[in-house]
């Protein structure tokens, strides 16, 4: 029983860490505490976060999705180009690119699960392949989704709205605390969530149990996908101009989040609040180092110390226990 | 086809890579019929130019995969090493040996590092990976101030232009030298000594080699070693052929280096490696590139490319494992 | 006892280099306890694997009420009604109890797994069984004994037809035997069909009906279990292979001087305070239940685990050893049970394996001699009698006996004078381990020092000079071999189980 008071303190811990960041950056910094920022922050945080709830179940399972960063650009440059070059709908571009990111997910799972690659592998590949499409379907063109004056850009309120006032209501947080919700239910609450678990736990014994695991393994990826999906369209309300050949190294901030916040690298625990909060620590230090005078690519280099440190203390913590 | 295949000198070079080997001959063909004015010695050296960083970053991996590891961060690493290193000459004016030499000491230090972590600390490889190719990507950021970095042309009125030497000498392809010298070098490391044999028989079974009273952790970390300073060496052979580095990039070469190595018959799960493979693997990827290029087709074409290809041998040697157990 | 439930019909099996089964016949009736036994490696594990679709057969039949069936996994099976409580442990560590009795079954409410129904239902079953957890415990938390009480709970609440229990007993104390004793007893009422599989020859007599005895893969025969006595299985478990000749006496001279000396040996539950002396030139035995800390002894000694305390000896000297690579400098060589995650480096050649531990002594200055490597590797293929055709091959091609016999090489060749044995012919054909035998007491008279442990009682009176007899992580006896019996030995090896 003493282990699961432990890891409890572990999601407890990052909250605490993460309101300290926020204290320290205001302290140094009084732009930091204006509304505009942490409107402008909440804006970065939804893709991220996004990213991070998917990964987080490939992670539980002790395998990884590394196809989520330029994934997601692959899929918003899909949806964007359908509308622009197609007239498509905004609404089924939305639809198209979430698909793809179930499509893609679709893909990973089997090479995974059914023909048996390493995880890394697998989607360090796909990774490499969506990068490859997405410029590959624009012709190598940015692409611009509708902005929010526009008819067709009423998506862009999806996270955002504007009240008579003027005032700005980051109304995206709501989506990201519900889905959160809801995916923490999932895992603890649903056959899904608890085999993913069990993969993670202990696979032999899961197939022995007569759980079908390939199926579930499967699954698990195709939610990484779907959130990368999702991501995309979050990636499109706020960036508007999505530029091919990007989106690598950022499923590191997402990964790197879901480790932070407590997700076991070597698979089998994990939740999902803890997997938002590590990701806001993450997008605190990207967007706050500015701030206090630090140069933006610092935050690089910090969350790789930072992701190493945490994957230490999960080892040491499990050495510790046994 | 089966006493092809059990004739001694056969056995000896290794089916698959012979096959391979005649692919990338057939590819070459191919590739000469459907493009005009790509047969030539300009294009060979131009393949070459790519041959070589490539190469060292593949000959590198091969030991990191030989230990059952993976390390993605090889190609960020080597943009690192460019940057401070050309930088460092640039802004500081560093001479080109300081500048050569602490290329390949950085790399050293990022080889030393993710071998320390993935061996005496038990990180995950593709965790330290991660980290690393972030790590690497933003000091090359910060310590250039985020702005790109030319090394020196050959004609360049300072003089600091010879190192470009490593690379060519009038028609002469010095580099091709180099890096023949590098692989045998390799290659006796990796099946004469016992580094290599360690290296290959803790990949096959860790605990065992433990067990047999060596110290693994240390040859582990080592492969990493290799690896890093194999990425350093690669920065150098990178610049003298493409000049210009840019921050925060880098990781399309990782996937490269890892196709090579497992097109040349190096197995993900560890424990089998072929360094001769790895050098055909690396011709293949390059004239891949270079056909593609000269098909006015996108990098990101082939990308998707290689990321295709390492699926299909990685799966194929997947399934040869599952059929033997 | 009611009709026949299940019927094995000439089952035949094989891996590559051994015959796990030749065309082995088994039948269970309803309301039965039927023991399978037979020494480790005889088929008995493999037979139940095939029949839970663990492994397919080569050849034969299996009937389950009056149907021929095939399973090809342990779901069918289960569905069908024949559960297996398993040797080792298939438990999720970082699941609760609850939710590991009903994985794969989880009660549900919509969308949602039930788990409060799931935690009453796991306390009505333990309520049922006298079984004292928490289903809410993590799974992870508990001890052996009580997951493996979680894992026969499990198995019970499949509704099973035929319940398969492998040496069930091995990790309990003897409260919680005569507990799942009861359980069986209630089961055996309800009319199942129960195979029980153990090595112990009393429980065998307490609670089953009928013994079927197999031997090397092949069946040997049914007794009924009260008109038979224990001599009856033992002899037929046996049978009359001709193994190397029983010592009766210690082969070791008087004043063969102390090699190694274990004093207060500390590593974690499994071994506590271990006190130990082995002589040149002998076999010193470990006996003892499975669980009681001999393995572990071993490794702690070897530097393979870490240890909390104790100092060890070699002639002599005191020697401080952390990682295996101190030991093997003292010239201490470790033979894993498990010898193909511990011993060998299966994808490598025979070469590679034998020179592994002493590589140092076979280079010309940074290169690999690769003839002298050769030559020595040819030479103890030759001495051990290993067969293979020749030194470049795979030791994943070998048989079990002949992989022993490069492990035994790589030790030789790297001169360890102290070997420990870690049951040594596990997985090994008949013939093989008369072989490994000989060459066991051949290093022995030759002057290598040896620690065998072994599960196997008969190897055990064989082999040693002197047993050294442990339970729960405790030395418990120390018997010379002229004084050992079975009897004594079991008594020693159950001494602290409460």
């Amino acid at each position: 029983m003493t282990k699961k008071k432990m890891v409890i303190s572990q999601e407890v811990i990052v909250a605490i860490v993460l309101v300290a960041l926020y204290l320290i950056f205001r302290l140094i910094s009084s732009d930091f505490g204006k509304y505009t920022t942490f409107l402008s922050m909440m804006d970065i945080s939804y893709y991220y976060v996004l990213m991070a709830i998917g990964v987080a179940f490939p992670l539980i399972t002790g395998g990884v999705d590394l196809s989520i960063g330029t994934g997601m650009i692959c899929y918003a440059l899909a949806g964007g180009y359908l509308i622009r070059a197609y007239h498509c709908p905004t609404g089924l571009a939305i639809l198209i690119s979430v698909l793809f990111g179930v499509l893609i997910g679709l893909a990973n799972g089997v090479l995974i699960s059914v023909m048996g690659l390493p995880p890394f592998l697998a989607t360090l590949c796909t990774c490499m392949i969506t990068r490859g499409l997405g410029s590959v379907v624009t012709g190598s063109f940015a692409v611009p989704w509708p902005t929010a004056k526009q008819e067709n850009g009423w998506f862009h309120s999806i996270f955002k709205i504007t009240l008579e006032n003027k005032t700005k209501l980051p109304l995206g947080l709501i989506w990201i605390i519900l889905l959160m919700l809801i995916m923490q239910f999932v895992l603890a609450h649903t056959r899904f969530g608890r085999y993913t678990i069990a993969i993670g736990s202990n696979k032999e014994a899961a197939i022995l149990s007569g759980i079908n695991v390939k199926l579930y393994h499967v699954l698990v990826y195709v939610v990484s996908g779907l959130f990368a999906g999702l991501a995309a369209i979050a990636y499109a309300a706020v960036i508007k101009t999505v530029q091919p050949g990007t989106g690598a190294g950022m499923e590191l901030d997402a990964i790197g989040g879901a480790i932070v916040g407590g997700v076991s690298a070597s698979g089998g625990y994990g939740t999902i609040y803890g997997t938002v909060i590590g990701a806001y620590v993450i997008i605190f230090l990207k967007q706050g180092l500015p701030y206090i005078g630090f140069n933006a690519n610092m935050q690089q280099i910090i969350t790789g110390f930072v992701l190493i440190g945490a994957v230490t203390i999960d080892i040491i913590k499990r050495k510790v226990i046994k | 086809m089966k006493s092809f295949k059990n004739n001694p000198i056969v056995k000896k070079l290794g089916f698959n890579r012979i096959i391979l080997f005649c692919i990338l001959l057939l590819m070459y063909g191919v590739f000469s019929i459907l493009i005009p004015g790509f047969a030539g010695m300009a294009r060979i050296m131009s393949i070459f130019n790519y041959v070589y960083f490539l190469g060292f970053l593949a000959l590198g991996v091969t030991f990191v995969i030989a230990t059952g590891g993976i390390d993605f961060s090889i190609g960020p690493v080597m943009f690192c090493c460019a940057l401070m290193a050309g930088y460092s000459m640039n802004t500081y004016g560093a001479p080109v040996i300081v500048s050569i030499l602490m290329s390949i000491a950085i790399g050293l230090c990022f080889g030393t590092f993710n071998g320390y972590l993935v061996a005496f600390v038990g990180v995950p490889p593709f965790i330290v990976s991660m980290a690393t190719m972030n790590i690497a990507k933003g000091l090359g950021s910060v310590f250039t101030q985020t702005q790109s970095v030319s090394w020196p042309q050959g004609n360049d009125p300072s003089g600091k232009g010879w190192f470009r030497g490593l690379v060519k000498i009038g028609d002469i392809p010095t580099g091709l030298i180099l890096f023949a010298v590098a692989v045998v070098i390799l290659f006796f490391v990796m099946n004469n000594t016992k580094a290599g044999r360690y290296i290959l028989c803790l990949g096959s079974n860790k605990e065992a080699v433990r067990l047999s009273g060596v110290n693994v952790r240390k040859w582990q970390m080592l492969a990493y070693v290799i690896c890093g300073t194999m990425a350093g060496i690669a920065a150098i052979f990178f610049v003298s052929a493409y000049t210009t580095v840019q921050p925060g990039l880098g990781d399309t070469y990782n996937n490269e280096a890892i196709a090579s190595c497992v097109m040349g018959g190096t197995s993900m799960a560890g424990g089998l490696a072929s360094i001769g493979g790895t050098v055909i693997g690396v011709f293949v990827i390059s004239l891949l590139q270079e056909g593609i290029m000269a098909m006015r087709m996108t990098k990101e074409v082939q990308m998707i490319i290689t990321g295709l290809i390492v699926i299909v041998f990685v799966y194929a040697d997947v399934s040869a494992r599952r059929r033997k157990s | 006892m009611g009709e026949v439930i299940l019927q094995m019909k000439l089952i035949d099996k094989s891996f590559p280099g051994v015959h796990a089964l030749d065309h082995v016949d088994f039948s269970l009736k309803r309301g039965e306890v039927h023991a399978l036994m037979g020494e480790n490696g005889a088929g008995k594990s493999t037979l139940m694997k095939v029949l839970t679709g663990i492994y397919t057969k080569d050849s034969g039949s299996i009937i389950f009420e009056g149907k021929e069936v095939e399973f090809h996994n342990t779901h069918h099976a289960q569905e069908a009604g024949i559960v297996i409580v398993h040797q080792e442990l298939n438990m999720i560590g970082d699941l609760t109890v609850a939710q590991n009795i009903f994985i794969g079954r989880e009660f549900k409410k919509g969308f949602m797994i039930d788990d409060r129904k799931m935690i009453e239902e796991s306390k009505k079953l333990f309520n049922e069984l006298h079984i004292d957890i928490d289903p809410r415990a993590r799974m992870s938390d508990l001890t052996v004994g009580k997951q493996q009480m979680c894992e026969i709970a499990k198995a019970i609440s499949h509704k099973a037809k035929v319940i398969i229990f492998d040496e069930p007993s091995a990790a309990l104390t003897e409260k919680e035997i005569e507990d799942l004793f009861a359980i069986i007893r209630d089961l055996r009422k309800q009319n199942l069909g129960i195979i029980y599989i153990s090595h112990r020859m009393d429980e065998i007599k307490v609670i089953t009906d009928r013994v079927t005895v197999m031997r090397d893969g092949s069946y040997v025969g049914t007794l009924i279990t009260n008109d038979c006595t224990k001599e009856d299985i033992i002899n037929m478990m046996v049978g009359r292979v001709i193994y190397e000749e029983p010592k009766t006496h210690s082969m070791v001279p008087k004043d063969a001087p102390v090699v190694l000396k274990v004093e207060h040996l500390n590593a974690g539950k499994m071994v506590q305070d271990v006190s130990f002396e082995l002589r040149k030139g002998e076999i010193l035995g470990f006996s003892g239940l499975m669980g009681a800390g001999r393995t572990e002894t071993a490794r702690a000694l070897f530097g393979a685990d870490p240890k909390q305390g104790g100092s060890i000896y070699i002639n002599g000297e005191k020697v401080t050893i952390n990682s295996p690579e101190d030991a093997v400098r003292h010239g201490i060589g470790y033979l894993s049970e498990d010898r193909k995650r511990f011993g060998i480096v299966v994808q490598k050649t025979i070469t590679e394996n034998s020179t592994l531990a002493a590589l140092e002594n076979y280079m010309a200055g940074l290169f690999i001699n690769k003839s002298a490597e050769k030559d020595v590797t040819v030479r103890y293929i030759r001495e051990l009698d290993t067969k293979t055709p020749g030194p470049e091959q795979l030791v994943v091609n070998l048989s079990g006996g002949n992989q022993q016999k490069v492990v035994i090489a790589k030790w030789l060749v790297r001169n360890c004078d102290i070997l420990i044995f870690d049951e040594p012919t596990r997985g090994i054909d008949v013939g093989a381990k008369n072989e490994i035998y000989k060459l066991m007491n051949r290093l022995a008279s030759e002057g290598k020092s040896i620690i065998m442990i072994s599960s196997e009682m008969t190897e055990i009176l064989r082999m040693s000079d002197r047993i050294i007899v442990m339970c729960e992580g405790r030395k418990t006896g120390e018997i010379a071999i002229e004084e050992a019996t079975q009897e004594a030995i079991m008594d020693k090896a159950t001494r602290d189980i409460k």
